[in-house]
């Protein structure tokens, strides 16, 4: 409790200054872009979207293992859900990761 | 009859001729349940991108077949009773799409 106020304190006299360390820090894991990005998926149909094709899907995940979101990908809702069927599926078929604990290890 | 994916991932220790007659046996499997296998695809040795059953690695297998709805099931019942088959995958096939 007692760090609690003293951190209050600390904040107090800078809030009257400037914003200028109290700034966000910058988007770090999906950096947003000014224009929308167009879905590659409907830039191109012929374009697969195959579970056993692990090494493209691979461009849809973080580094952890997870499924990025549509807003870092640009993907439409449509390929977005096909994505992420495949992705699911490539993960049962030890394709993919499920987490970043696979990656180390195995 | 609709177009299945099957995607079967055997265990590594296993020999040439053992595995070679693992597949024999699955596409007997199929024939049995009035289905057809068009074309087996060897993906060879895989690693695993996590370990199943202790193993970090695999032969992976797929196979194109046609299968009547009905027997999916029981072909998958007999996959999994086969130990040597660690995990497998049966999708069905899109014309147009491939989901």
């Amino acid at each position: 409790m007692a760090s609690d106020t003293e951190e209050g304190s600390t904040r107090a006299p800078s809030a009257g200054r400037p914003r200028e360390r109290t700034q966000r820090p910058q988007r770090s894991r999906y950096s947003r872009r000014r224009t929308r990005k167009k879905c590659a998926f409907c830039d191109d149909e012929s374009l697969p979207i195959d579970y056993k094709k692990a090494n493209s899907l691979q461009n849809y995940l973080t580094d952890r293992g997870k499924i990025l979101p549509r807003r870092a990908t640009g993907t439409c809702a449509r390929h977005q859900r096909r994505i992420a069927v495949a992705i699911k599926r490539a993960r049962h078929l030890a394709l993919l990761p499920f987490t970043a604990d696979h990656m180390r290890s195995g | 009859m609709p177009g299945y994916e099957l995607v079967f991932i055997v265990q590594p220790e296993m020999e040439e001729e053992s595995r070679d007659a693992l597949v024999e046996k699955i596409t007997a499997t199929i024939s049995n349940l009035d289905g057809q296998v068009h074309e087996v695809e060897p993906w060879g040795k895989r690693r695993l991108a996590y370990p199943i059953k202790k193993r970090r690695e695999g032969f992976y297998f797929l196979m194109h077949t046609e299968l009547p709805p009905s027997a999916v099931r029981s072909l998958e019942r007999s996959l999994k009773l086969m130990e040597d088959v660690i995990r497998h995958l049966i999708v069905r096939k899109e014309e147009t799409t491939t989901t």
